[in-house]
């Protein structure tokens, strides 16, 4: 038998059991591990970059991280957390990475770049698409912490452990963001 | 909140966070001053819309590229490390066996005691005992109202001694439980 050969209901177990055979280094518990996960990384990845193409490679590298560093991961931590930090973190350093080259960017806006058009295609809404600019105003840490707790459901806690920072801090940019959307959609109001 | 308060306010004195959270409670709800007052009315507006389109992006089907899942596990499959082997003795000449395979087959086997998961699972070739003796510490989940623990743990050794046995071809000398949750 090898390791990876499937076990019957892998994806109707607790994340718990799941974690504990991925760390015991069971292929298909982590598979069904990255079925669960890997669409709201993915999410979040494509609205802090806004391209497909990076945000699908931020989450092969963090599944991939996931995967290689499980055993360091506290048995009694949330493994969703972790996951979330990797995903910011990384969109945090594409972002940073990026930056230099922005002057470079003039001829077009960033939607016109051909890998985001698949995205911008579905966005019929002009509302959706007011607030998905809107967001990109946004400093990179704002739009994390904003995306996470709009978008994602994540508690101020949490978000404070994502972004190893404080619920202060948190609080402090979730609102600066909100009141900066709010003004942005006021024409859609 | 300890944030500044002016980033957030109104020219009339209004908080907008007081004004969000307030809508967050009752969307219906105004008082006097916000029927009134141009600027709260204009706030109240914006962060309605706001939040019409934050249910948009929340409701949008954002999928995943297809293929996504393969081609993580394919890099992930790349990386398995080689565990270490377990000599188990045959007819035709010593076989070797990795540790984390065996290692699934008693995950399995301990799966099919009725209110178990089995969690983690690891096999040691017992040092200084004849080849084919390993030592085992597998870690379990039990469902809650499965019955006595002992009756269950003592199941699941059977299970276990049974599959290294029969499956594999090793016998089980020491079987380390621990019940690390109740699901």
């Amino acid at each position: 038998m090898k390791p990876d050969t499937p076990t019957p209901g892998t994806t109707d177990l607790d994340e718990g059991t799941l974690v504990a055979r991925a760390r015991d280094g069971d292929v298909r518990a982590f598979e069904a591990l990255v079925v669960r996960y890997q669409g709201a990384m993915y999410r979040l990845g494509l609205r802090m970059l806004g391209r497909s193409g990076e945000a699908e490679d931020v989450v092969q590298e963090v599944f991939l991280t996931a995967w290689r560093r499980l055993g360091t991961l506290r048995a009694d931590a949330a493994f969703v957390t972790w996951l979330y930090r990797m995903t910011t973190n990384r969109c945090l350093n594409v972002l940073r990475a990026r930056r230099p080259t922005v002057e470079l960017d003039v001829d077009g806006p960033v939607s016109q770049r051909p890998d985001t058009q698949p995205e911008r295609a579905t966005e019929i809404s002009g509302e959706l698409a007011a607030l998905t600019a809107a967001l990109h105003e946004l400093t990179p840490a704002q739009r994390a912490c904003w995306l996470l707790r709009e978008a994602h459901g994540r508690s101020y806690e949490e978000i404070a452990q994502i972004l190893g920072t404080t619920n202060q801090a948190v609080r402090g940019r979730i609102a600066r963001a909100r009141a900066q959307l709010a003004e942005a959609m006021q024409p859609w109001r | 909140m300890e944030v500044n308060p002016t980033d957030y306010q109104l020219p009339c004195g209004r908080d907008i966070e007081e004004l969000w959270d307030q809508l967050s409670a009752d969307p219906d709800h105004t008082d006097a001053h916000q029927r009134d007052c141009p600027h709260c009315r204009t706030a109240r507006d914006s962060l309605l819309a706001l939040r019409a389109a934050t249910t948009r992006l929340t409701e949008e089907q954002v999928i995943p590229p297809a293929g996504l899942t393969d081609r993580i596990m394919s890099a992930v499959r790349a990386e398995i490390r080689r565990t270490a082997a377990v000599t188990v003795p045959a007819e035709l000449g010593p076989v070797r066996i990795s540790e984390q395979a065996i290692a699934v087959v008693l995950r399995f086997a301990a799966d099919q005691v009725d209110g178990v998961r089995a969690r983690r699972c690891v096999v040691r070739a017992r040092p200084d005992a004849p080849p084919g003796v390993i030592d085992v510490e597998l870690s379990i989940a039990l469902r809650y109202g499965t019955g006595p623990a002992e009756r269950v743990l003592t199941a699941v050794r059977e299970a276990v001694a049974a599959a290294a046995g029969n499956g594999v071809g090793v016998r089980v000398a020491g079987c380390d439980l621990r019940v690390e949750d109740i699901y």
